[in-house]
Formats: C-alpha cells, structure tokens, sequence
C-alpha cells in the first residue's frame, strides 16, 4: 500500500514536472548566421593577439632608440675612464671591447639592483 | 555520443585553437543558450548579444572545462555568469545616471519591450525571483540534473533542490495549479 502511494506521488510529481517541462519549452532557434559571427569576433580576436607583440615591440623599439644611442654614447665616454692596458690585446681583435665590458657591468648592476628591489 | 563529439571538439580547440571546431560548438549549442537568456533576460536582442559575450568567455576558458559534466552545462554555467556581470554593469550604469539626474532608459526600453507581446511563460517567469528563474530554466528547459545545475549556479544540490521546490510553490500558488490535477 505505502509503496503504491510512493509511486502515485512519484507519478503525480513526473507529470507535473512534465507540465512545467511543456510550459518552459521553447522552440530550437534558427542559427541564422550567429555562429559565423562569433567565429568572425575569435577569429579577429585571435589576430589582434597575433600581432600584438610584434606592433608593441616595434612601438617600444621606437621609443626605446633614442634613449639608447645616448646610452651608447655615455658608456663610450665612461669607457675612457677605464685603464686602456687592461685592453691593449683584446681592442686589436675587438674594438669594441671597451664599451662591451662597460655595458656588462652597468647590465650586472641593474640586475643587482632589480634582485635587491625583488627581495 | 553527443558528448563525447561535445569533448573531442572542446580537445581540438584547446590544443589547437581550432576556429572550426569552436563554429561546430556554438552551431551545436546556441539554440539552448539564446533561449536560456532569453528566458532569463526577458528581452531578444540582449540575450543575443549576451549570448555572443558567452560564447567568447566560453572561448577564453575553454581549457578550464574539465569534461566532466556535460559541455552545455558548463556552457550555461559562463552563461548565467555573464548575464549576472551585465546585470551588475547596467545597474552600476543605472545608478551613476540616476546620481547625475538622467531618468533610466533601459529599463523603461526593457519594460515596454515586454509589454508588447507577454506570453504564458512571461507571466509565469514572472513570479519568480532571478535565481529561481535561472535554476527554473536550467532544469525545465534545459533538461540539467541537480547537479549540474549545482556546478552551474555554485550552490551545493540541496539548495538548488530547494530553490526548485519553492519556485514550483510559486507557480502553483500564482496560477492555481492544484497538485493532484495533473495525474
């Protein structure tokens, strides 16, 4: 008897949410071209993406190249205030030696500086 | 096997970017999520453009589906996400309008829009409160189970199992459905 009723409740419960089920149903929506419109927004999306680094590493080069002629020119000046017998071999083969050692130097300490910051 | 084609789809755009695999996702799955925010925004031309949003979040996060559950349950889950994230947009938007003196348009556009054509499901919706039109729509038009529409909504099963059985209190009272007439 106790499981007929559970099954009655159980029937009365599947038709009601059967009734809910018609009442919130909704015929399929044509596509009509809505998913072409999304692939178009990932696609362009995907592009932008795409040239995104390389436009901002040209933009940043741009920006970048004057300040670093004149870093060019500091370290060259800096570079005469190094003892010139340190590089009296080496400058024969390599001319820039000078400015390369300084350059590595100065790259060292604002590495330095930029691990202390960190820490 | 619909979901498993759901996954292998979801694999190649993950893997690949794969801009077709993704089409032959939205093409599967858009009818269910225009009409969930439809049904959801009361209003056509919104739910559509809430719909594109979805479906470029879904784009973004597809690595972060994990196969689980069902794709249109997860899909429905940045669904509902991004409805409720241009709901708090348009309200914060409302706000800053109401503060400078501007009466607010879109609700008014929103109201009159619904005015035009309200149909039985309208009415019905209507009785409901936000969340239990969503989880309503989810279990009802969508067909999810309890427990998807727990991962989709972030409640635990027992709270979405409530939800259901007061909006269905809702419904009965509102519009005098008896429990025993549906037999």
């Amino acid at each position: 008897m106790t499981s007929k009723i559970i099954n009655m409740v159980d029937r009365m419960k599947d038709a009601e949410d059967r009734l809910l089920e018609s009442m919130f149903a909704a015929p399929p929506i044509a596509d009509d071209g809505f998913s072409a419109r999304v692939v178009g927004k990932v696609r362009r999306r995907l592009w932008l993406r795409r040239l995104a680094l390389p436009v901002a590493t040209l933009i940043g080069g741009a920006i970048a190249i004057k300040p670093l002629t004149e870093l060019v020119t500091l370290i060259a000046d800096l570079s005469a205030l190094l003892p010139q017998e340190l590089f009296g071999i080496v400058t024969e083969f390599i001319p820039q030696a000078q400015t390369v050692v300084l350059g590595a130097l100065l790259l060292g300490v604002c590495l330095l500086g930029v691990r202390s910051l960190e820490d | 096997m619909h979901a498993a084609e759901d996954n292998q789809l979801v694999a190649r755009v993950v893997s690949a970017q794969d801009t077709r695999a993704f089409g032959e996702l939205v093409r599967r799955h858009q009818s269910q999520v225009r009409n969930f925010l439809r049904k959801l925004s009361g209003d056509i031309t919104l739910a559509d453009d809430l719909s594109q949003d979805c479906f470029m979040h879904a784009w973004d996060k597809l690595q972060t589906f994990s196969g689980r559950g069902s794709f249109i349950g997860w899909l429905l889950k940045v669904a509902y996400t991004t409805f409720l994230q241009s709901k708090r947009k348009s309200k914060r938007y409302a706000e800053i309008l109401e503060e400078v003196g501007h009466v607010t348009e879109i609700e008014d556009r929103h109201h009159s829009v619904q005015a035009d054509e309200v149909s039985d499901l309208d009415k019905l919706l209507a009785v409901l409160t936000e969340e239990e039109r969503a989880i309503m729509v989810m279990s009802y038009a969508c067909g999810l189970s309890h427990r998807e529409i727990s991962e989709a909504t972030n409640m635990p099963v027992g709270t979405v199992k409530s939800v259901i059985f007061r909006g269905k209190q809702k419904i009965r009272t509102s519009f005098d459905i008896k429990d025993h007439q549906h037999g």
